[in-house]
């Protein structure tokens, strides 16, 4: 009796496994729709990737090549390397710049002679063959809330007017006098910290390279260095007036971003990736980026930083076919210079772009302020050269000195420590 | 029947354990050989080459700090949360065993985190330590509570091990349950007639009976504290300031966000041998309690 | 009478006392499913400002639910889930419970190596054996994205933490002398095995059923490794988009959350009964 039923329950799990493995493999083969071809394109942007699918289903029923779009919360190099060990690529990636560095040598086809290349300055080339196609423009700045601000000063806000450091306390000691006590927000993750604002320090070097060597040599006297000094000047003015000042690194990105989207901040540092989270509180549309306040001559405090922003390349390896990256190609070419392709970047996701033939509509206002500086050319490179452990490792530092556990000089101490202990990246 | 003979012993060993072997060998212990391969070579993670470095990443990571720091830190905290982990689940078993009304309800109750996997239990924590507790000490004025635990370092692995125990508590109370079932009511009955209170025969009694579900418990709760991950991740990322990385973060952040694919396979193994001398070390002690017992 | 009396008392202060502990730290168990199931029904807006009113500033709100079952693809991923649980966990017990008593039983070498290895296995960090076992059974077998090979992995895994409780539990709960008696009786090893030391497993089975299962359904980086195409995705895969590094919808984590939650609670209930039986005290008699 007993072992009759055990022999029927192996029966059916055995049944259920088989047909589950026989389903699997019928529609989880190549999967080509009705002849067509079938590419696998690889999100990393999930802000967009409602977006990204419901093109994906357009794109396919319109051109009868079936496009998949797939996203992963795991850090892209880790899914990408799981991927790579498993020979089964996606035809299309989106990495950030410096993974293009990385991957290109081994995994990227050769793009060269593409008709969107000449239509943009942000493509990534690696050994004299592009390989990285620039997906949109973002900057860094100080993102601001207008309508906070003029409801205090009942003045019209004109950024253009709080470029030093001076000009910008001023305004804050106005806001914090008309009831606005803490008109400040700072984000406290490390990849902020660290990879968004700390990097603006050597971007902003007149020699940027000839800066990181030194910093590698550990003949950079950042104690000393006037570009550091004015960032930090401009930092301790943000911590003093930070609506979290008594627990800075415990202050949440979405509370944060909720109250600047309301109105009960007016500034926080950020980027315009940050309007996707903006987006989800009743926010104010009458908002914008400025470049972060320093007293300074040199020019750098009316520019924001940033450039291109999320690369596609595609795989190059026998897992992909010739078609397969005929069509990649295509679907890129589409993006750039179908009226639907443009379309989908500007109005549905609303990037930036960073194609010259494309105009921009729609778009939200942070983007418009990042568009308004790259037209006019004030936009300061990316650094893309970063080491991997850099925003870990430093933002780890700065979050001390947020919390108030180091000074200045601690903190310039442990990133020349930093940097005189890594490997420099090879570019 | 010659139960002696070798091909009898083959035969037997097969039929119940064949597949299992198979099974077992083919999934983790192929894999983990190839694991070890790749501790000699300096591999990226993504790129085709991978070049031969002999024990080079060992050497780095008997070199690397922060490793050996995040080693001591998740000795720290294994310790004090498989303390407490195990004796808040002895006391739930003991509780729920001891013949209250709707024990069968409190059970499922204590059980309910379990239902939960492990990366979705940390930001619901992290919501309620930031958020829930945050606002229930700006409500009533509680001064401990209206800034987040997470923010300090102390904190951060307060936490941690608060949610440890809140998650694991229910798994090992049920091994505990097990264990006082097992323990049969005549025994208890011959106990109580020659005089022995009911914590006398808990201590007495009951307990030692129990042994081979205390050396489960155990060695169950000291290696998921070693390999701690999917909490780390979502509930403290290691922050504030790196001070709550525990070892196996650093293992995979050496490996994928630093790309040193070797050397964080490398540290990979040594925690492995470290939870291997800790686990079959207890393992093997309480074996020797139970036979004494 | 007068101890009587105070012996009744007694046991009915400790009572109380019991309860009393029970329920408190009932309420510090169910706290974070109480705010889930708060939250739920507010906008995501009103979960950041007021995580805890009751019902938010923007009212009481269904839209995480649809959305959350729209977003995850809910009917695919949960017939996905439920089969690999399933067979996932059949197979576990079968091979795991069969190879304990084998172990158990026999003092040989092989079997000694045996569960040596899987005790040592139990501590291998994931990490150790993720691109390793992409790398052999993707890239040089080629058999990811199947179902069953994902049913094999689980199995594989989850065979050494099995076959340690069952070890443990036939060491103490199976008397060997009811074994001896069925061999008299003219059985063999196998039909011994199935006709009584199995039957008096149940409620270690039902114990290692709850806690694999659970494991299995909610389980993620294995099976984002094993099955990368969507029509495979299992429901921790298909909520991955919800949270990330850089942004987390509370609100349909949440509601993905309960939905997921639900199956595995009746499940428990279901088997509560015969982890509560116990087995042994009936055995002996």
């Amino acid at each position: 009796m007993k072992k009759k039923l055990l022999a029927v329950t192996l029966a059916a799990a055995m049944a259920a496994s088989m047909t589950a493995c026989g389903s699997s493999s019928t529609d989880g083969g190549e999967g080509t729709a009705a002849g067509g071809v079938s590419i696998t394109v690889f999100n990393s942007k999930i802000e967009v990737q409602a977006q990204f699918e419901e093109m994906a289903k357009e794109y396919s029923e319109a051109t009868g090549v079936n496009v998949e779009v797939y996203y992963s919360n795991d850090t892209v190099a880790a899914h990408l390397a799981t991927k790579y060990s498993s020979n089964d690529p996606y035809t299309l990636s989106m990495v950030d710049a410096k993974d293009v560095y990385t991957l290109a040598e081994d995994h990227a086809a050769d793009m060269t002679g593409e008709k969107w290349v000449e239509n943009t300055n942000y493509a990534i080339s690696v050994g004299g063959k592009v390989v990285g196609f620039p997906v949109c423009v973002e900057a860094r700045g100080l993102i601001y809330n207008a309508d906070a601000i003029e409801g205090i000063t009942g003045e019209k806000f004109n950024p253009e007017d709080y470029a030093t450091l001076d000009a910008f306390q001023g305004l804050l000691e106005k806001l914090a006098a008309g009831g606005m006590e803490n008109p400040t927000g700072i984000m406290k993750e490390d990849w902020s910290l660290a990879g968004h604002f700390l990097s603006e320090v050597y971007e902003m070097q007149e020699d940027v390279d000839g800066f990181i060597s030194a910093l590698h040599a550990g003949t950079a006297d950042l104690a000393n260095n006037a570009k550091w000094n004015g960032k930090m000047d401009y930092f301790d003015t943000m911590m003093k007036y930070n609506y979290a000042a008594d627990s800075a690194i415990a202050a949440e990105r979405e509370v944060s971003e909720q109250k600047l989207a309301e109105g009960e901040i007016a500034f926080m540092f950020g980027g315009n990736w940050d309007w996707s989270m903006i987006n989800a509180y009743d926010h104010s549309d009458n908002m914008g980026i400025m470049p972060v306040p320093e007293n300074t001559s040199d020019g750098t405090n009316k520019k924001l930083v940033g450039g291109g922003s999320k690369y596609f390349f595609i795989d190059s390896s026998e897992n992909t076919s010739d078609e397969q990256r005929q069509a990649a190609k295509d679907f890129l070419n589409w993006l750039v210079f179908d009226q639907a392709g443009n379309s989908f970047l500007t109005e549905k996701c609303a990037l930036v772009p960073a194609y010259s033939n494309i105009a921009a509509a729609g778009l939200d206002p942070l983007s418009v302020s990042v568009k308004s500086y790259a037209d006019a050319g004030n936009l300061i490179d990316n650094y893309n050269y970063l080491p991997d452990d850099h925003f870990s490792l430093c933002g780890a530092a700065f979050q001390k000195y947020l919390a108030g556990q180091t000074d200045r000089a601690g903190l310039a101490s442990e990133i020349e420590n930093y940097w005189s202990s890594t490997t420099p990246v090879e570019h | 029947m010659k139960t002696n003979t070798m091909s009898y012993k083959c035969r037997q060993f097969l039929m119940f354990a064949g597949v299992t072997t198979a099974v077992f060998v083919a999934v983790v212990i192929v894999p983990f050989l190839y694991g070890i391969y790749l501790t000699l070579t300096s591999w990226d993670g993504v790129s085709k080459q991978k070049p031969f470095v002999g024990l080079a990443n060992y050497a780095a990571t008997f070199a690397d700090g922060a490793y050996w720091q995040a080693m001591g830190r998740t000795f720290l905290y294994s310790v004090i949360a498989v303390v407490l982990v195990n004796v808040v689940a002895f006391i739930l078993a003991f509780l729920v065993t001891s013949g209250v009304k709707g024990q069968n309800f409190f059970r499922a109750g204590f059980f309910t985190p379990n239902l939960i996997g492990g990366i979705v239990l940390g930001y619901i924590w992290k919501f309620v330590f930031n958020r829930a507790f945050v606002a229930m000490g700006n409500a009533f004025s509680i001064g401990a509570l209206s800034t987040s635990w997470l923010a300090t370092t102390g904190g951060a692995m307060l936490c941690l091990i608060i949610v440890s125990v809140w998650q694991y508590a229910g798994y090992m109370m049920l091994i505990y349950v097990a264990g006082f079932m097992s323990v049969s009511e005549d025994v208890l009955e011959a106990a109580r007639i020659d005089g022995c209170t009911d914590s006398q025969s808990i201590l007495y009694v009951s307990v030692p009976l129990m042994a081979s579900s205390f050396v489960q418990c155990l060695f169950l709760t000291v290696t998921r504290c070693f390999m701690v991950y999917d909490v780390n991740l979502s509930l403290t990322n290691g922050e504030p300031f790196n001070s709550s990385v525990m070892a196996a973060m650093h293992v995979y952040n050496q490996a994928f966000t630093y790309k040193n694919f070797g050397v964080g396979q490398a540290e990979a193994l040594v925690l492995f041998v470290v939870c291997a001398v800790v686990g079959v070390l207890q393992v093997y002690i309480g074996k020797k309690g139970e036979v004494s017992a | 009478m007068n101890a009587n009396e105070r012996a009744a008392r007694n046991k009915k202060i400790n009572h109380a006392v019991k309860i009393f502990i029970l329920i408190a730290l009932f309420v510090c168990f169910i706290f974070p499913f109480v705010l889930v199931v708060i939250n739920v029904f507010k906008t995501k807006a009103d979960i950041t400002s007021d995580p805890l009113a009751l019902v938010g500033a923007h009212g009481f709100t269904m839209a995480n639910f649809p959305e959350a079952m729209k977003k995850m693809n809910f009917g695919r991923s949960f017939f996905n889930s439920a089969i690999i649980t399933i067979c996932s966990t059949v197979f576990t017990i079968l091979l795991s419970s069969m190879t304990a008593f084998v172990i158990v039983r026999n003092n040989w070498k092989v079997c000694g190596a045996l569960m040596g290895l899987m005790i040592a296995s139990m501590v291998i960090p994931f990490q150790v054996l993720m691109i390793p076992m992409v790398s052999l059974y993707g890239g040089v077998l080629g058999i990811l994205n199947h179902r069953a090979t994902l049913i094999f992995m689980h199995v594989g895994f989850s065979l050494s933490m099995a076959t340690f409780m069952f070890h443990g539990a036939i060491k103490t709960n199976v008397p060997v002398a009811l074994e001896e008696a069925a061999t008299i009786d003219g059985c063999t090893r196998w039909q011994t095995y199935w006709q009584i030391v199995f039957p008096l497993l149940k409620s270690t089975i039902a114990t290692v059923a709850i806690i694999d299962a659970m494991g299995f359904w909610n389980d993620y980086l294995l099976p984002s490794l094993v099955l990368t195409k969507k029509e495979l995705y299992t429901i921790p895969i298909a909520t991955q988009v919800f949270y990330g590094t850089y942004s987390t919808d509370i609100g349909l984590v949440m509601a993905a959350l309960l939905l997921a939650m639900l199956p595995i609670l009746i499940l428990y209930v279901l088997l509560q009964r015969y982890i509560v039986e116990g087995v042994t005290s009936g055995a002996v008699k």
